[in-house]
């Protein structure tokens, strides 16, 4: 036996010998375990949150102005949307960075977000109504209606027409309910008089003879009656559209298809979609279903009891859209379907909605299949245009329309919130909207420039310019009758028209103008750090004004919340640690005490301190690696468990930190090293004021009879 | 000179307290390489603390303590140490076994702290001193699962693995019964004659004592006389016979 064999002999058979190393060893390997498992969930939940942000939309490198007043924050911070400087020149920033060895791709970039209204029921229809006699009259706006023949016209005059009257029949049957729970005076005299004008045969007999004055009293007192438009937040992610899909390539069009190359165009958030345009009686009914699909129950579920609840009494968004006929035919089918003699649909719809766990799948199922065709399931339809209102920076409010071409998602993020509420516009837009200038305002300016004569004014020279002597800039002002189509020419005019929509932009053109960001694709991302210090030095020598963060900074809270749980991960192994190194502090301080004798002996028969220290040490590092050891082990088993298993993401929100349905941890290598670490370092401190005393033991204390 | 052992005017004190206790009060001694010599005298008479310094596991206030030829408190605590080591083997009153170690390894220990043999030789060397005591056949066995004389037999094996030129024995039969301890006594004088190895011992048993080819007497810290093992007895005897005056040295 060596040396080395007997030290280990005499640790192991000590190790034995004492029921508190038992206690210690636990400690040592709950510890361990704890460090492995959750240490290798946090780093697992990393990688895929890092492939969840870096897949949809940061990049590995996200970069912006150094100007900027706040740090870039994707997901938003506590205090909104940074405000960020913007990128004013990006081509030149495009083209030096993309020629830095790592990188790949330079995506532009820009996030905002805008209130828009899906306009009540009655206002879409009565719009709808002013269309159609419009066209009759000759002046359509929409060149499809005008391409209508008279009868195919008539028609459709005579359906909407019905519509809005089974629309006041609703709103009718809504103010006699009101009428008999409140008192009269509670209700304004005007409103039940406008609506009993409207739904009496004569104001319908006499509204050709004047279709704009009876429209406008519909549009005035009967459409505010109807007060439940809808206010959506979209927030949205200008760039260009054909390069992020490249980038991006977890991206996928669900609906529709992707925005032509170089067009102006938008792609909501397939989630966003229907979550927010969805009629909210068949979004509830596909939530029943996903939810009881996973094993939940509505006779126990809570939610899902609301959610039954609110179907059976918000019913007023299929009502209203239905004229007479159609009424009609909603009603006979869920009579047959319910087999009830009710002839009142409001009724009937709540009694269709009133789901269990038996019914629903049938319920669903008729609901998509007969009422749905009926009826605009959503709020905005793939190949509708948009129209997006929103601040510009200088505060003025600009509007854009834009052409909806489909809905997309991230795969395996699909029903992650985080991932699937930002919508995707084109730069073109982005900047019109961001109050930036364009190409096309650009032209226009030119344009007006040339025709008005307009000169610039530098700042210096203004005062002689303007009112010196010999100044030519002043115009006259002349009195005159105002003709706004010809006035309102300029940029918020032609972006409402269709060639516009229908422009083709160049590269060049699409990468000219400003950005507020853009991601950075690399080749090798192990190589983050470099590449984020190579564009931020690339950037200091051509003076290019950039910052290069990684996408962890740049996802904000987002990216911390990682940092902060390894914080209290730390946290807790250290106290773990810190308990077990009091403890075995104390036990081999005890044990050594024990001992003074045998080690009093093994000094007498010519054993040096060194090699009394050496023993001392050598029975708390087998003891941290024999139950640290094991406690890795173990951690590696659960973990390898845990892998073949996948822990399914508890709610919506855990997609985007899992990067899909089920996380699959792993656990790394220099976890497991550093694990050693840590319990070498902790046994061996904790154990080193008891060998120094160890080492301090007389070789007279062999001489005295037992202790 | 054949002197294994010199010791000149050695002085050994003990701070008490505030007192100053003399356990050594000027001994001077010889021992003669081969030599089988006991330290007799009664309890606090000083044996313990001559071994010792004997032993080096202790130095002396004043004097001189030479051990193979080397003055004691002129060494270092490592050379001190390693002079245990090679030159001295030591049998302790309560047999100071390893006891996570078991009969073989116990005999081995000192060897490999030599780092001298090779695994084989130690073997060899373990197994030989194991048969000369009589438990060859209990080499895997714990200090726990021995008797007091196989476990004090144990630390012969030890004491002497080394081949050490002296061998310092404190008490070796106090713990035992005394046909046990004659065994011992008995096995160390045997391994005396055969290997020449100089035997030191203390006792105050004059059964043990008639062993020995020398007897020193000690009384309050000093040499009272070194006088042949029968004499010796007889003076223990007549001691015995009048307890007071033992009680009284």
């Amino acid at each position: 036996m060596s040396r080395l064999g007997m030290l280990l002999q005499i640790a192991w058979r000590n190790l034995l010998a004492s029921p508190i190393n038992l206690i210690i060893g636990g400690l040592i390997l709950a510890g361990t375990l704890l460090f492995v498992v959750v240490g290798g969930l946090l780093d697992s939940l990393n990688d895929s949150m890092a492939r969840s942000v870096i897949g949809s939309v940061a990049g590995h490198i996200q970069i912006y102005s150094s100007k900027s007043k706040d740090e870039l924050s994707l997901f938003g911070g506590m205090g909104g949307d940074p405000e960020l400087a913007a990128v004013t020149e990006f081509p030149r920033i495009k083209e030096a960075v993309e020629g830095l060895e790592n990188v790949k791709e330079v995506v532009p970039m820009g996030s905002s977000g805008a209130l828009i209204t899906a306009g009540n029921i009655v206002d879409v229809t009565l719009e709808k109504l002013r269309n159609l006699i419009k066209a009759r009259a000759g002046s359509a706006d929409d060149p499809r209606l005008a391409r209508l023949t008279p009868e195919a016209l008539d028609a459709r005059i005579s359906a909407t027409r019905r519509h809005v009257r089974q629309i006041i029949r609703v709103l009718e049957a809504d103010q006699k309910k009101a009428l008999a729970i409140l008192k009269d005076q509670a209700i304004d005299p005007d409103v039940v008089a406008s609506l009993e004008k409207v739904s009496q045969d004569a104001f319908w007999d006499d509204f050709d003879q004047d279709p704009w004055g009876s429209l406008e009293f519909l549009e005035n007192k009967i459409a505010p009656q109807v007060t439940d438009a809808q206010l959506m937040f979209l927030r949205y992610l200008g760039t260009d559209l054909d390069q992020f899909q490249q980038s991006f390539d977890r991206m996928q069009v669900i609906d529709g298809t992707p925005v032509p190359k170089g067009q102006r165009g938008f792609l909501i958030a397939k989630l966003f979609y229907e979550d927010q345009m969805k009629l909210k009686n068949a979004r509830r009914l596909d939530k029943l279903r996903d939810a009881t699909a996973n094993g939940r129950l509505i006779a126990s579920d809570d939610e899902l009891k609301r959610f039954v609840k609110e179907n059976r009494t918000q019913t007023r968004d299929i009502v209203l859209q239905l004229d007479d006929l159609k009424t009609a035919e909603a009603t006979t089918k869920l009579q047959a379907f319910l087999k009830s003699t009710d002839p009142d649909l409001t009724a009937l719809l709540s009694t269709f909605f009133d789901t269990t766990d038996e019914n629903l799948e049938a319920r669903a199922a008729f609901f998509y299949a007969e009422l749905a065709p009926m009826i605009e399931l959503y709020k905005v339809r793939i190949g509708d245009t948009l129209t997006i209102k929103a601040f510009t920076r200088g505060g003025a409010i600009q509007a854009v329309n834009v052409k909806v071409y489909g809905t997309f998602s991230f795969t395996g993020l699909e029903k992650s919130p985080l991932a699937g509420n930002t919508s995707l516009m084109d730069l073109m837009s982005f900047r019109d909207l961001y109050g930036y200038l364009t190409v096309d305002k650009a032209e226009e300016i030119k344009r007006l420039q040339q025709d008005t004569g307009a000169q610039t004014v530098t700042r210096a020279n203004a005062e002689d310019e303007l009112f010196g002597e010999g100044a030519t800039i002043v115009a006259e002002a002349t009195a005159g009758i105002i003709d706004e189509d010809k006035t309102f020419t300029g940029v918020g005019r032609r972006l409402r028209e269709d060639d516009l929509v229908k422009r083709v932009y160049t590269d060049s053109e699409i990468n000219s103008g400003v950005v507020l960001n853009a991601a950075v694709m690399v080749k090798d991302p192990s190589q983050l750090t470099a590449t984020i210090e190579a564009i931020n030095r690339l950037s200091e020598e051509k003076n290019l004004s950039i910052k290069a963060v990684s996408w962890q900074q740049a996802s904000g809270i987002l990216g911390q919340i990682i940092t902060f749980f390894r914080g209290v991960l730390i946290l807790a192994v250290l106290f773990i640690f810190g308990i077990a190194m009091v403890i075995i502090n104390n036990a081999m301080m005890m044990a050594t005490l024990q001992r003074t004798q045998t080690i009093g002996t093994m000094r007498a028969i010519g054993a040096q301190r060194s090699l009394v220290l050496t023993m001392v040490l050598t029975e708390s590092v087998v003891l941290g690696v024999l139950f640290g050891g094991v406690g890795i082990l173990l951690g590696t088993g659960v973990m390898a468990w845990l892998h073949q298993r996948g822990i399914p993401a508890p709610n919506d929100v855990a997609y985007f930190f899992f990067s899909g349905p089920r996380l699959l941890p792993d656990v790394s290598s220099g976890n497991l090293a550093i694990a050693l670490v840590i319990i070498l370092a902790v046994t061996l401190f904790s154990t080193l004021f008891p060998a120094l005393i160890a080492t301090r033991i007389s070789p007279l204390r062999a001489m005295q009879a037992d202790e | 000179m054949n002197s294994i052992v010199s010791i000149r005017d050695v002085v050994k004190e003990y701070e008490l307290g505030t007192t100053v206790v003399q356990a050594l009060r000027g001994v001077n001694l010889d021992v003669q390489k081969g030599e089988f010599l006991s330290i007799a005298g009664p309890s606090g008479s000083g044996k313990t603390t001559l071994l010792n310094l004997i032993g080096c596991v202790d130095t002396a206030t004043r004097g001189v303590v030479q051990v193979a030829g080397r003055d004691t408190a002129r060494l270092t605590e490592r050379e001190l140490t390693d002079l245990r080591l090679n030159t001295i083997g030591f049998i302790f009153q309560s047999f100071n076994l390893v006891a996570v170690l078991n009969v073989f390894q116990n005999v081995e220990f000192p060897l490999l702290l030599q780092r001298k043999l090779g695994a084989k030789a130690r073997k060899e060397r373990v197994m030989s001193l194991l048969e000369q005591v009589g438990l060859h056949t209990h080499a895997r066995h714990r200090p726990s699962e021995l008797s007091g004389g196989q476990r004090q037999r144990v630390a012969v094996a030890r004491a002497l693995v080394t081949e050490p030129l002296l061998v310092l024995a404190d008490e070796p039969t106090a713990n035992l019964d005394s046909e046990t301890g004659n065994q011992i006594i008995d096995l160390m004088k045997e391994l005396n004659v055969k290997k020449g190895t100089t035997f030191i011992f203390s006792t105050h048993d004059h059964k043990v004592m008639q062993h020995a080819n020398a007897v020193i007497r000690l009384a309050d810290g000093k040499v009272l006389a070194r006088e042949s093992a029968k004499d010796a007895v007889a003076h223990a005897l007549s001691l015995g016979e009048a307890p007071t005056a033992e009680a009284r040295a």
